[in-house]
């Protein structure tokens, strides 16, 4: 065989550019929904199922593609006369070849199909063993955001404690998490802590995945359910026993009140509240160093807390009628078409995941809350009540129902923020 | 008697007798022209309309897909809104799969396939006319939304009910772009069922003497393969769009879910279409580097029989592993672990046709030509593609995978780099055998580079993405993810892809004007359609229908010329003693019948229904014109010279 200086010149720089993959994609599998960072069993067995994929398929394709670039370079004909040279042995092919080859193929799948049959049982469901054990809550999608619900924790009066958009589980304990649907197809992933599973309508799906350890997880959509399914977003908050305990006692109860001293003025919130663009981007490096402690954070009332702005939100709150769509248990308002705000302050997201809960993301969420999230409910109306606007039967915008004016939104920031 | 036989032959032709019918059942005469095209029955001239439309919408679709891919170059970008990234992903997919691959597939059955198996035309010439026009008007429905205020079809191609539903998928109630994909996917299943029938008839009843079926070329085998796919499959989607159509225009309940409609009902009946749809998108493209591998090896396909048989096992197994794309419906672990390893099945029939490609090459003589080069370029990327498919049918892992950046990453692979990359080296291929003229190498070569490494730089780190955690069909994403490098680098792939495939698209351009002339057999190569007398073919393919002795009938013809020269002298006059070689005519009615439905169709999406029932009747009267036209047909004589006479109302006494 003769190599000409170009041929020498391409495999050198083939084998360089392979070489160098790795540490171009090095930084690929990394990520707050990266499925090789797997932190409960059932990410785990799905993951070792998937290696097993990746070393047979490796292996075959470097045999397959060997003998394929082998022949290509051995039989290619290299000049004008080889190309014209006479025509090589027209054969055929070779039934004991394919034979040979067809069974090593089945030989190869079987490998891969023993594991892939026992994980499909160990995924499916709580295994027997620990199913006592096993923490049971359920998950509504809606267009566009989650409803999570603690059957298990009923509240006098109430029903079962309902939150939005953050499921709060016990670490170390199995989670059995039922998946319900009130309009389309949606979808329930944690890639950390397991694959996912649809919400389907007309049908009782449910998954199963533990947080080996306390930790806080990014979740979202993964089934297209219209407008906003980019911006359908969650998180879950795995904590130990004794502080999941302790959030559940508080979570159980009412609202909190805040009581304005007698005589004191309001002092609007001084954050910077310049209009953003759509698409803004609502996350910080300071949050995303450590996410478990900012939501920890989260769970106390704000030292700066304004009490007279805080009554002065929760007027505002009912006067927007707000309280047609979200609930906040305790201050008269029990919509249920929209997040339940009982405890909203004690949120890290707003938004179904969106953007951290901080006052500027906030107060931009409520003021222009289209540009955040298209399509949205609390702007399009939802279940044949009105939202900030209506439009006609050509799609377009023309009445405004609710208007948040720049002071009023900072006042009901401050109440909502107050909802510990 | 004999006289009297060549009466009833000739009649027809005879100028007195179609001068009394009815100015509108005189069937068109022009041979070129705008109405030599819109009443055309030539199966090459309908391939050629199907090859520039399907192209052209290749370029809509590559337009949308680079949109697409700009919109998600940087994190929290604001190029284009949610609702136009949801409308540019259906209209992406809705456009590749069947406004270009489907119809590149079908420009190729049409025209090459007549030709391989040594046929004057298809079985039913108006039926094929009428097939390309109804796929037109299918077409056209689909993208006439863009120009509407709803715009177009935003449910995403695989339309998961209830999303499509009139209180989920209508941003306000004048909105009917999901009302034109239901319609425009029905009458495109028409013209996909019509055009499939007509190929198997033809594939069964029309080859030339001694054309068995195990000698027939393996493209014309897939073809004959999609064929029966398509017309098993479309029934399933039909049925499930038929439903929706009620749901959406008269209030049934089929997938309404506050009607105790199911909406998995929808999945399941489009996937039992939708998979063996991926493969109607991929055998034609097995077919065309199954001929261009041996070709340019100078060799015969490895084991022939074998690959056959498993593009008929792909068929029949393609059927049975639907539900992998519903592993996370919750089916249960049965029903997930039966077609998990259903879908490891189909890997073997697969896996052995890359075998015998690569058997193909062994002890070949590889020239490495550009339809070459693009062929060998299929047989990597469809491995790799092949390989991501068998890490999906683990359905542990693929819980995962399923709808994230992954399955983006491994479906491309099947389809741009298996499908694409062939029907590109199909394009190059034939070239010379369609238009007489031959691509220069140096671009060929350069555009497959482009290409291949676009290709690999859009798709590659998209594989990545997915087990990053990436969502599909997600128009936006945050910068705190992770994903930032690899779509960046992506979109600029994608760029490259758009540059290569612009270089590839110029070359052809350039050469079908100013291109080196060619003839006859520029590749040396194997099967009949290559046998053909002159490049372009004459619109009666062969002066004297081939008599086939072998598989890759052609390489005999070549290698056996005397023998075959003494047999094509003995059959020179076969079809002049029953009036010489018998031509279909032209017709109008195919283009009317497939108009009525286009109007039909477009009033039915707005729910004008005395518009609908005007286009049906167009529709009715172009039947009932089609019918009455008489059965048309003419002669053509060729002399030892090779001038051909006769023709369309020329009377017969002219010989």
């Amino acid at each position: 065989m003769r190599f000409r200086p170009a041929d020498i010149l391409r495999r050198i720089t083939t084998t360089l550019a392979l070489l160098a993959l790795p540490l171009v994609t090095g930084g690929w599998t990394s990520g707050p929904q990266s499925t090789f960072d797997t932190k409960g069993p059932v990410a785990k067995a799905q993951l070792e199922v998937f290696h097993v994929t990746v070393y047979v398929t490796f292996a075959v394709f470097f045999i397959v593609a060997g003998i394929l670039a082998y022949a290509t370079i051995k039989y290619k004909a290299r000049s004008d006369s080889a190309e014209k040279a006479p025509v090589p042995d027209q054969g055929h092919g070779n039934p004991f070849i394919e034979l040979g080859l067809i069974g090593a193929s089945i030989a190869a799948l079987v490998v891969i199909a023993v594991p892939t049959l026992r994980a499909i049982w160990y995924t499916y469901d709580v295994p027997e063993a620990e199913r006592a054990n096993a923490y049971e809550v359920n998950a509504r999608g809606l267009q566009w955001w989650f409803q999570f619900e603690y059957p298990h924790e009923q509240i006098d009066g109430s029903g079962q404690l309902v939150t939005g958009n953050e499921l709060v589980i016990p670490a170390g304990r199995p989670v059995r998490i039922n998946l319900r649907t009130s309009d389309v197809i949606h979808s329930f992933w944690v890639p950390k802590l397991g694959g996912k599973v649809d919400m389907m309508p007309n049908r009782g799906n449910h998954l199963w995945l533990q947080a080996d350890e306390p930790g806080y997880f990014w979740g979202q959509c993964a089934e297209f359910c219209g407008e906003s399914h980019a911006v359908m977003r969650f998180r879950v908050i795995a904590l130990a026993a004794d502080d999941f305990a302790a959030w559940l006692e508080n979570q159980k109860k009412p609202a909190r009140d805040v009581v304005a001293p007698a005589g004191a003025k309001a002092v609007l919130a001084s954050y910077d509240m310049t209009p953003k663009k759509r698409n803004a981007p609502g996350y910080t490096a300071d949050f995303d160093a450590n996410p478990l402690a900012a939501w920890t954070a989260m769970q106390f009332p704000e030292k700066d807390e304004d009490a007279v702005l805080v009554n002065q939100g929760r007027k505002l709150f009912a006067e927007k009628n707000c309280v047609t769509c979200h609930a906040v248990r305790g201050h008269g308002a029990s919509g249920v078409n929209a997040p339940d705000l009982t405890h909203f302050g004690s949120r890290t997201t707003l938004a179904a995941g969106l953007l951290e809960n901080n006052k500027p993301n906030l107060h931009r969420w409520i003021v222009d809350p289209n540009n955040v999230k298209p399509g949205n409910k609390m702007y399009m109306g939802v279940n044949g009540m009105a939202g900030y606007m209506t439009a006609d039967d050509k799609g377009r915008m023309t009445k405004a129902h609710i208007q948040v004016n720049d002071t009023e939104a900072r006042a009901i920031v401050e109440y909502l923020h107050s909802l510990k | 008697m004999e006289a009297a036989l060549k009466t009833a032959y000739t009649a027809p032709e005879s100028a007195a007798k179609t001068s009394a019918r009815p100015w509108f059942f005189t069937r068109p005469k022009a041979k070129t022209g705008l109405v030599s095209w819109l009443t055309t029955v030539d199966h090459k001239k309908i391939g050629l309309l199907y090859a520039i439309t399907a192209l052209f919408f290749f370029l809509v679709g590559g337009v949308e897909a680079l949109m697409i891919r700009v919109q998600l170059a940087v994190p929290n970008n604001t190029f284009i809104s949610h609702q136009l990234y949801n409308e540019l992903f259906t209209m992406h997919a809705t456009t590749m799969i069947f406004l270009a691959v489907m119809p590149l597939s079908a420009a190729f059955f049409n025209y090459m396939m007549p030709l391989q198996i040594g046929a004057r035309d298809v079985a039913f010439p108006r039926l094929n006319g009428f097939a390309f026009w109804v796929f037109l008007a299918g077409a056209i429905v689909l993208n006439v939304g863009w120009f509407t205020r709803a715009g177009a079809p935003d449910s995403g191609w695989f339309g998961y009910a209830p999303l499509t539903s009139v209180a989920y998928s209508n941003q306000f109630s004048g909105d009917s772009s999901t009302d034109l994909w239901v319609m425009g996917l029905q009458i495109l299943g028409v013209s996909s069922v019509i055009g499939s029938l007509n190929f198997i008839v033809t594939i069964i009843n029309m080859r030339a003497p001694g054309l068995t079926m195990m000698r027939l070329p393996v493209f014309t085998w897939m073809t004959l393969f999609t064929a029966f796919l398509i017309i098993l499959s479309f029934p399933a989607i039909t049925i499930a769009l038929v439903e929706l159509m009620m749901d959406r225009s008269f209030g049934t309940g089929f997938f309404e879910v506050a009607k105790g409609g199911l909406p998995i009902l929808w999945q399941h009946l489009f996937w039992i279409f939708g998979h063996p749809e991926v493969y109607i998108l991929i055998l034609p493209a097995m077919g065309v580097v199954s001929e261009i591998l041996p070709t340019f090896s100078r060799k015969p396909l490895f084991g022939y029989p074998i690959v056959v048989f498993s593009g008929a096992v792909i068929g029949f197994l393609g059927f049975g592993v639907w539900s992998h794309h519903m592993f996370t419906t919750g089916m249960g672990t049965m029903a997930t672990a039966a077609f998990s390893l259903a879908t490891m099945a189909i890997a073997v029939p697969t896996g052995v046709k890359i075998f015998n490609w690569v058997g193909t090459l062994w002890g070949g003589q590889i020239i490495t030509r550009t339809p070459m080069m693009f062929a060998l370029g299929f047989i990597w990327m469809f491995m790799m593609g092949g390989f991501s498919g068998v890490m999906h049918s683990a359905a542990p892992a693929d819980a995962q995978q399923q709808d994230s950046y992954f399955v983006v990453a491994h479906f491309h692979y099947v389809l741009i780099g298996g499908s694409i990359f062939a029907l590109l080296a199909g394009i190059h291929y034939w070239f010379p055998l369609v238009f007489g003229r031959m691509v220069s190498e140096f671009w060929g070569k350069l555009s497959f580079w482009v290409i291949f490494v676009g290709f690999n730089v859009t798709f590659f780190p998209m594989h990545f993405l997915g087990l990053n955690g990436m969502p599909r069909r997600t128009a936006v994403y945050d910068g705190n993810m992770g994903w930032n490098s690899a779509n960046l680098v992506a979109s600029i792939g994608a760029f490259i892809l758009a540059i290569g495939i612009g270089i590839y698209f110029a070359v052809m351009v350039y050469t079908y004007f100013k291109g080196k002339k060619a003839t006859g057999d520029v590749w040396d190569a194997r099967t009949l359609e290559w046998a053909v007398p002159t490049t372009p073919p004459p619109e009666h393919n062969f002066n004297v229908t081939p008599t086939v002795h072998a598989r890759d009938a052609f390489w005999y013809e070549k290698t056996h010329a005397k023998e075959i020269a003494e047999e094509k002298a003995k059959h020179a006059k076969d079809e002049d003693s029953h009036g010489g070689i018998h031509m279909p005519s032209q017709s109008w009615f195919p283009l009317v019948t497939a108009t009525g439905l286009l109007i039909g169709g477009l009033f039915f999406t707005h729910h004008n229904f005395q518009g609908a029932i005007a286009g049906g009747c167009i529709m009715l009267l172009g039947v009932l014109g089609w019918a009455f036209e008489g059965p048309g047909g003419y002669h053509l004589h060729i002399h030892k010279d090779g001038t051909v006479t006769g023709g369309e109302g020329q009377d017969e006494a002219s010989h």
